[in-house]
C-alpha cells in the first residue's frame, strides 16, 4: 500500500510526509520493537514477542502504539528545503539505532523500486511473453510479402538448401545465360518433369545467381502443385506463382521475368520411357501471353530432371479421393515410403536459347490467330525439344554427365 | 491526388453558398452509415442528411434528419419513396448491411437481400440521381482457381452455402438489374475488402480477438484487409463525385494468414481440413463459434482483389497498408484490453 513511501507517511495519518513525526515518548520507556530484519536484537525476549504481534513494517508505522499528538489535526506548515537524507538522520537521532535501520531499509527500497512515471502505459499482464510469442512466430518471416506472396526473408534461409542442391546434388551446368535480358519483361519456355517440379527451383536459382543483373524469375506452378498442403505455400513464400492467365499477364506487365512449363501436368506425370519427348504445349496460352503483352519468349531446355524419378507406372485411380491426378509407381516409391521421395543425383544440364521475336513479328493482333498461336507454338516446342537432343546427344553418363 | 486535391478545394471555391445536396444514408447505426453520416455533417456542399435505420444514431445530429423504416417490413418501399420524394433526395447511399453472420437466416435474408428491392424500388420510384451500395469482396468467394488478383469484371460466385456471402451477391445482382434499368442514375458498388480497424466491429475483429485463430494444415493464403478509415474514404468519394460501375476498395499490401496471425501475436491452431469443417459446422450449430464453416475456405484459398480501377478512377488513395491497418487494431485492442483490467481492478 505505502510500498514506495518515506517512513510515517500512513494513509489514515493525515499529516504530510515533510512533517516530523509526532514526538514520541522517552526511548527508554519504550521496549525496542523487535524486527525480523535485524538481526542483532530479536533473540532477546521471545515471551515478549508472543505476547505482542509483530508490526507489519509495511503497513504499520512507526510508534503507532504511542498516543496520537494532540495537533495532528492542525499540522504544522510544511518545511521546505529538507531533503530525505535530512528527514533520515533527523529521525534516526531521534528513535534509535533499530528506527535507524528500518529508515535506511526504506529508503534503499525506494530507490532500488521508483514508483512508475506518471502518464505511462501499463503494462498487460503476461505482455511480456505476449512480445517474446510474437518475436518468436515473427522470426522467420518478414512483417511484407510482395503481391505474390514471395517472403523475401523466407526465401533467403531456405536459400542454402536450394543453393545445395543446385551445386552439390544436380551440379546444374548453366549456359546460355547471356541470351536473358537485363531489363525489361521475357517469357522463360522450358520443358518439364521429374514428377516433383524442382526444374522451376533450379532456374529461379540459376538466374538469381549466374545472371549479371540477378534477376528474380517467377515460375508459374500448375494448380494441383499449388494447392498441395505445404508444398504449395512453400513454393509460393520462395517466389511460385499460381499458373493462371491473369497472373501472367499482371507479372509481364510490371517487366518481371516468368517462367512457363508449357507441357503442365502432362510434363511431370511423364513415364520413364517417355523421357525427353515432349509433350503437346496445352493449347498455346503461353503464346497468346506473349504476343498480348509484348514479351520475348526465351526457350530453355533442361537435361538431366526427366531421370530424377523414373517413373514406371501411375495410379490414378485411388489418387482421386486424395485430391493428386496420380500416384507415381517408381523403383523406390511407394516401396520406401517416404525415403523413395529422394530424387536421384543426376547430372543436370540447364540451357537458355536465343529469344523468339513473336512479339515484334506478329504483335498483339496475333493472338486471335487460333492457327498462328498454334504454329508458333509448335515452333517453340520443336526448339527445345532441339536442344534437348542436342544436349542428349553430348551426354555419356546419366549421373555423372 | 489530383482528383483528390480539387475536392477538396471546391467547397473553399463557393464557402458562401450553402450547398443543396441532400444525401440519404441507411444502416445510420451502423459503423460505415454512422462513420459517413458524421463526415457529411461535417462538410457545407451538403444541405440535408437523413439517417434512415431502426435506431437512432448515438452521435448528435446537426443536419441530419432521422428517419426510422424497417427494411424487413413489405411496406417498405412505399414508405422510404415518400420520404425520399419529400425531402429531395438525389444521392442514396445503401449501407444498411450484416457486418457479422448470424444465425437468423431467415431475417438476414430479407433484411439483406429483400431489404435491397426495396431500397432500389423506392430509388427508382423517387428517381434518385446516384445510387451508392456497399458490398464486399467476399462476393467473389474464395476459390481454389482465382487469380491472385480479383478485378471488378470478376464473377460474383458467392458461395454455395454462405448465406451471409450469397445475400450481398444477390444484393449486388439487383443492383446491376436496377442500373440496366434506370440510365440516368449513376450506380457506384464499392466493394470493401474485409474493414479492420480500431474502433469497427464486424467478423473479421471478432475473429482476430480471440487469443488463438485455427489454421488449416498446410494452407496459408494470402490475405487483405482496408482500414476503416480508408473504406469511409471511399464513401465519402463516391458520394462527393460520380463514378459510375462496381470498385474494389482495397489497402495495400497482401500477407500470409500465417503471419497475420504472427504479428498480431495470436497462437494459431492447427487443424487438418477434413476435421475442421465438420468440426466448424459443429461449434457453429451449437452456437460456440460465430463464423459458419463455409469462412474456412477463405483460411484455405484467395480471395485479393485488384484496386487499381478505383486507384486510377476514383483517385482512390488508402492511408493505410495491411501493416499499418494491423498494427492500428492490434495497439487499440491492447490499449482496450488494458482498460478492461483496470476497470475490473477498481
Amino acid at each position: 500500500m505505502s510500498d514506495h513511501r518515506v517512513l510515517g507517511d500512513n494513509p489514515f495519518e493525515p499529516a504530510p510526509p515533510a512533517e516530523p513525526a509526532a514526538p514520541a515518548p522517552p526511548a527508554a520507556e519504550q521496549p525496542p520493537e523487535p524486527s525480523k530484519k535485524v538481526r542483532s536484537k530479536p533473540r532477546a525476549q521471545p515471551a515478549a514477542k508472543a505476547r505482542r504481534p509483530v508490526p507489519d513494517i509495511e503497513t504499520e508505522p512507526l510508534g503507532a502504539e504511542a498516543a496520537p499528538h494532540p495537533a495532528a489535526d492542525h499540522p504544522p506548515p510544511p518545511e521546505y528545503g529538507r531533503t530525505l537524507d535530512h528527514e533520515v538522520r533527523q529521525e534516526a537521532a531521534r528513535r534509535g539505532l533499530v528506527d535507524e535501520f528500518r529508515l535506511v531499509e526504506r529508503w534503499v527500497r525506494e530507490r532500488i523500486q521508483p514508483e512508475p512515471p506518471a502518464g505511462e502505459r501499463r503494462r498487460l499482464p503476461l505482455e511480456f511473453l505476449w512480445r517474446r510469442w510474437r518475436d518468436i512466430a515473427m522470426r522467420d518471416r518478414s512483417d511484407f510479402v510482395d503481391e505474390f506472396g514471395r517472403d523475401p526473408m523466407y526465401a533467403a534461409r531456405v536459400e542454402p538448401l536450394i543453393r545445395f542442391i543446385y551445386e552439390k546434388y544436380f551440379r546444374v551446368e548453366l549456359e546460355g545465360c547471356e541470351h536473358i535480358p537485363h531489363v525489361g519483361r521475357g517469357l522463360i519456355v522450358a520443358n518439364h518433369s521429374g514428377t516433383v517440379p524442382y526444374d522451376g527451383a533450379m532456374i529461379m536459382y540459376a538466374v538469381r545467381k549466374e545472371h549479371g543483373s540477378h534477376r528474380e524469375v517467377r515460375p508459374l506452378v500448375e494448380d494441383f502443385v499449388f494447392h498441395f498442403p505445404y508444398l504449395g505455400t512453400f513454393i509460393n513464400r520462395i517466389g511460385g506463382v499460381r499458373a493462371c492467365q491473369e497472373n501472367a499477364e499482371r507479372l509481364l506487365l510490371q517487366d518481371q521475368l516468368v517462367a512457363v512449363f508449357p507441357e503442365g501436368i502432362k510434363g511431370i506425370g511423364k513415364l520413364y520411357r517417355e523421357r525427353y519427348q515432349l509433350q503437346r504445349f496445352g493449347r498455346g496460352g503461353f503464346i497468346k501471353l506473349a504476343l498480348r503483352t509484348d514479351s520475348p519468349i526465351i526457350p530453355a531446355a533442361v537435361v538431366g530432371a526427366e531421370e530424377i524419378h523414373p517413373m514406371l507406372t501411375k495410379v490414378s485411380w485411388l489418387a482421386k479421393s486424395v485430391g493428386i491426378p496420380y500416384i507415381p509407381i517408381t523403383p523406390t516409391f511407394p516401396w520406401l515410403g517416404p525415403r523413395g521421395l529422394v530424387p536421384r543425383p543426376t547430372k543436370w544440364y540447364l540451357r537458355f536459347g536465343e529469344p523468339l521475336p513473336f512479339n515484334t513479328e506478329y504483335g498483339a493482333r496475333g493472338a486471335e490467330d487460333r492457327i498462328l498461336v498454334n504454329r508458333l507454338s509448335e515452333q517453340v516446342r520443336s526448339r527445345i525439344q532441339e536442344m534437348v537432343d542436342e544436349r542428349l546427344s553430348r551426354r555419356r553418363s546419366v549421373l555423372f554427365g | 491526388m489530383a482528383r483528390r486535391k480539387k475536392s477538396s478545394t471546391q467547397p473553399s471555391a463557393r464557402s458562401f453558398d450553402p450547398g443543396e445536396r441532400v444525401v440519404a444514408v441507411t444502416g445510420a447505426y451502423s459503423f460505415v452509415g454512422g462513420e459517413l453520416i458524421k463526415r457529411l455533417e461535417e462538410d457545407r456542399r451538403y444541405y440535408k442528411v437523413l439517417a434512415i435505420d431502426i435506431r437512432k444514431p448515438a452521435f448528435p445530429l446537426t443536419k441530419t434528419q432521422f428517419h426510422k423504416v424497417d427494411l424487413t417490413l413489405p411496406t417498405a418501399d412505399a414508405e422510404l419513396s415518400g420520404i425520399l420524394k419529400r425531402e429531395g433526395v438525389e444521392t442514396f447511399v445503401h449501407a444498411a448491411f450484416l457486418s457479422a453472420p448470424t444465425h437468423n437466416a431467415t431475417w438476414a435474408h430479407e433484411f439483406e437481400s429483400i431489404g435491397t428491392v426495396h431500397v432500389l424500388n423506392a430509388c427508382g420510384e423517387a428517381k434518385i440521381r446516384k445510387f451508392i451500395l456497399w458490398s464486399s469482396t467476399v462476393v467473389y468467394g474464395a476459390a481454389p482457381l482465382n487469380p491472385n488478383f480479383l478485378t471488378e469484371d470478376a464473377e460474383l460466385r458467392g458461395h454455395p452455402r454462405s448465406r451471409f456471402i450469397n445475400d450481398k451477391a444477390e444484393a449486388e445482382r439487383e443492383t446491376a438489374r436496377f442500373a440496366k434499368e434506370n440510365r440516368d442514375t449513376t450506380v457506384t458498388v464499392l466493394r470493401t475488402a474485409p474493414i479492420l480497424g480500431p474502433r469497427i466491429r464486424n467478423y473479421v475483429t471478432r475473429f482476430f480477438a480471440r487469443p488463438a485463430c485455427p489454421t488449416l494444415m498446410g494452407y496459408d493464403p494470402l490475405m487483405q484487409f482496408v482500414h476503416e478509415d480508408d473504406a469511409i474514404d471511399a464513401f465519402k468519394l463516391a458520394s462527393d463525385e460520380d463514378f459510375a460501375g462496381a470498385f474494389n476498395i482495397v489497402g495495400d499490401g497482401v500477407l500470409p494468414y500465417s503471419t497475420i496471425l504472427a504479428m498480431m501475436g495470436k497462437v494459431p491452431l492447427p487443424v487438418p481440413h477434413f476435421v475442421a469443417y465438420p468440426l466448424a459446422q459443429a461449434l457453429w450449430a451449437t452456437q460456440v463459434f460465430d463464423s459458419p464453416p463455409n469462412f474456412l475456405d477463405f483460411l484455405r484459398y484467395l480471395c485479393v482483389a485488384d484496386g487499381s480501377r478505383a486507384r486510377e478512377v476514383m483517385g482512390f488513395r488508402p492511408h493505410h497498408d495491411i501493416k499499418s491497418a494491423i498494427l492500428d487494431f492490434l495497439g487499440v485492442a491492447a490499449e482496450r484490453h488494458d482498460l478492461a483490467s483496470e476497470e475490473g481492478r477498481a
